[in-house]
């Protein structure tokens, strides 16, 4: 596990995080990056599909409140990830791989900084093979739709 | 006279509610038993697999299956009915995505067979008996089918021509659609023999929904009296109409009870959780950003309300079953 690196999956919205070239060299090491004209686009299917082919944490990077270049597709997407931040630990994935961030950062410098900071932070949780081993292991796991035991 | 079109109706996994929903064609079962030769129907007929076993293959018109995949049993039986039917219909939420009984798949085998056997509070089971797929009675071998580890819906194991949702499907589409395979006069293969637009289409209670939906406070059904004609998302209570196929006549909203989705998403649509979520999200609305977050806390059991009738064919619900390939459930 020393060496384990966690794929990263990062949404982020064009006004307020850049329209950026991934392939810029001050973001290398971003291997996953989807720039969106606006994060409201971000579909809770698409969230779920980066899961389900591998992802074990997805960043979003919305625009802070009341910014939206689109009146309110962060708000919407906020909502969205509250609520798939709810479901996920019943498919046996910790909530804490999918997180936003409602800030402005246009130059985009501060992504591949932001990227590291959340694979650091959820290296300890280990691949998201979860849906079997989790459950094996007695990790964290969808015992919350089904009664505790005495 | 030219021999009547031979049709199976059988049930997998359920509860036999699509059963019921075939007896509830009433005087038209009439005409049906008019029409067509049924050869198999558990429900309301005496019948032996053997007799299934030992027709041609495809010399059935049709095969009505309702239910779900759950053990070894439902496996034969959905196979043996693929080889001998020209199309196969799976009837009801549990066949097409797995249904109710597919919540189970939130967790496996063991954890069930584990407090249904041993960890409920009504269970008394001090000897630790649970279900053998083999035990020994008086000398004499007796066998169970195997227990999989999680739920499929029936095109999760084999091939199905048409699906027709609900819990249970209403009876005039059941008659629908048996009309339409005797007339020939069928939608392309995989198609929904139901309509394809969304429940709020249609929802009596459109008129008098508000030009902007919002949401402020999450509220259960049985906490507050609804006005009969009043949208239920403007009341707080979560409904699952804006993302569910439309077509179940509308049965639930008419005696004041929002919609629960058992007719699956609407045509085009993988995951029908994913889009519940979404249609929420966007009508979620709080003074402040923070308080979102507690908004969202206030819904009890979140993945069961999205995934009620979908879970084994959601997006997360495919990638946790190739975890568990059916081959090696199998002894």
């Amino acid at each position: 596990m020393k060496d384990y690196n966690p794929r990263i999956v990062c949404f982020s919205c064009k006004f307020g995080w850049g329209y950026l070239d991934p392939h810029k060299e001050s973001l290398k090491g971003v291997d996953h990056w989807v720039p969106v004209a606006c994060s409201g686009k971000i579909d809770a299917t698409h969230i779920l599909e980066a899961f389900a082919k591998g992802a074990d944490g997805i960043l979003i990077l919305v625009c802070p409140e009341g910014d939206c270049h689109l009146q309110d597709g962060n708000f919407k997407t906020e909502a969205k990830v509250f609520l798939l931040q709810r479901i996920l630990p019943a498919w046996g994935l910790d909530s804490r791989r999918l997180r936003v961030i409602a800030a402005m950062n246009p130059d985009g410098e501060k992504i591949p900084a932001l990227v590291r900071d959340m694979a650091s932070q959820i290296a300890p949780l280990g691949p998201a093979r979860l849906f079997a081993d989790s459950l094996a292991a007695g990790g964290e796991s969808g015992r919350d739709s089904f009664p505790a035991r005495a | 006279m030219a021999q009547k079109p031979k049709v199976a109706i059988t049930w997998l996994g359920a509860c036999g509610g699509c059963d019921m929903a075939v007896v509830d064609l009433d005087a038209g079962l009439l005409d049906v038993a008019d029409k067509l030769d049924i050869v198999l129907w558990p429900v309301a007929l005496d019948y032996k697999y053997q007799d299934v076993q030992a027709l041609s293959d495809c010399s059935l018109a049709l095969a009505i299956i309702s239910g779900c995949v759950r053990n070894d049993e439902h496996l034969e039986i959905a196979r043996l009915l693929r080889q001998k039917a020209g199309l196969v219909l799976a009837l009801g939420a549990c066949a097409c995505f797995g249904g109710t009984p597919g919540l189970a798949n939130f967790v496996g085998r063991q954890e069930i067979l584990d407090f249904v056997y041993r960890d409920a509070p009504t269970v008394e089971n001090p000897e630790g008996t649970i279900p053998q797929e083999k035990s020994l009675v008086n000398g004499h071998e007796l066998t169970l089918p195997a227990f999989h580890e999680k739920v499929r819906a029936i095109k999760q194991v084999i091939d199905v021509d048409y699906f027709l949702p609900g819990c249970p499907p209403p009876p005039h589409l059941i008659s629908q659609a048996i009309n339409a395979v005797l007339a020939g006069d069928l939608p392309p293969k995989g198609s929904a023999l139901a309509p394809r637009r969304a429940l709020c289409d249609v929802c009596p209670r459109n008129r008098k929904k508000p030009a902007r939906l919002e949401i402020h406070q999450i509220r259960q059904i049985h906490t507050i009296e609804t006005d009969p004609d009043y949208c239920f998302l403007e009341e707080g209570i979560l409904c699952m109409g804006p993302a569910t196929r439309s077509g179940c006549g509308e049965t639930c909203i008419r005696n004041n009870m929002p919609c629960r989705g058992c007719f699956g998403p609407v045509a085009g649509v993988e995951d029908a959780g994913t889009k519940h979520l979404s249609a929420l999200a966007s009508i979620l609305r709080t003074e402040q950003y923070f308080d979102l977050a507690q908004l969202v806390e206030t819904i009890p059991d979140p993945a069961g309300l999205f995934y009620r009738f979908t879970q084994p064919v959601s997006i997360l619900g495919k990638a946790a079953l190739k975890m568990h390939p059916l081959d090696k459930e199998r002894p």
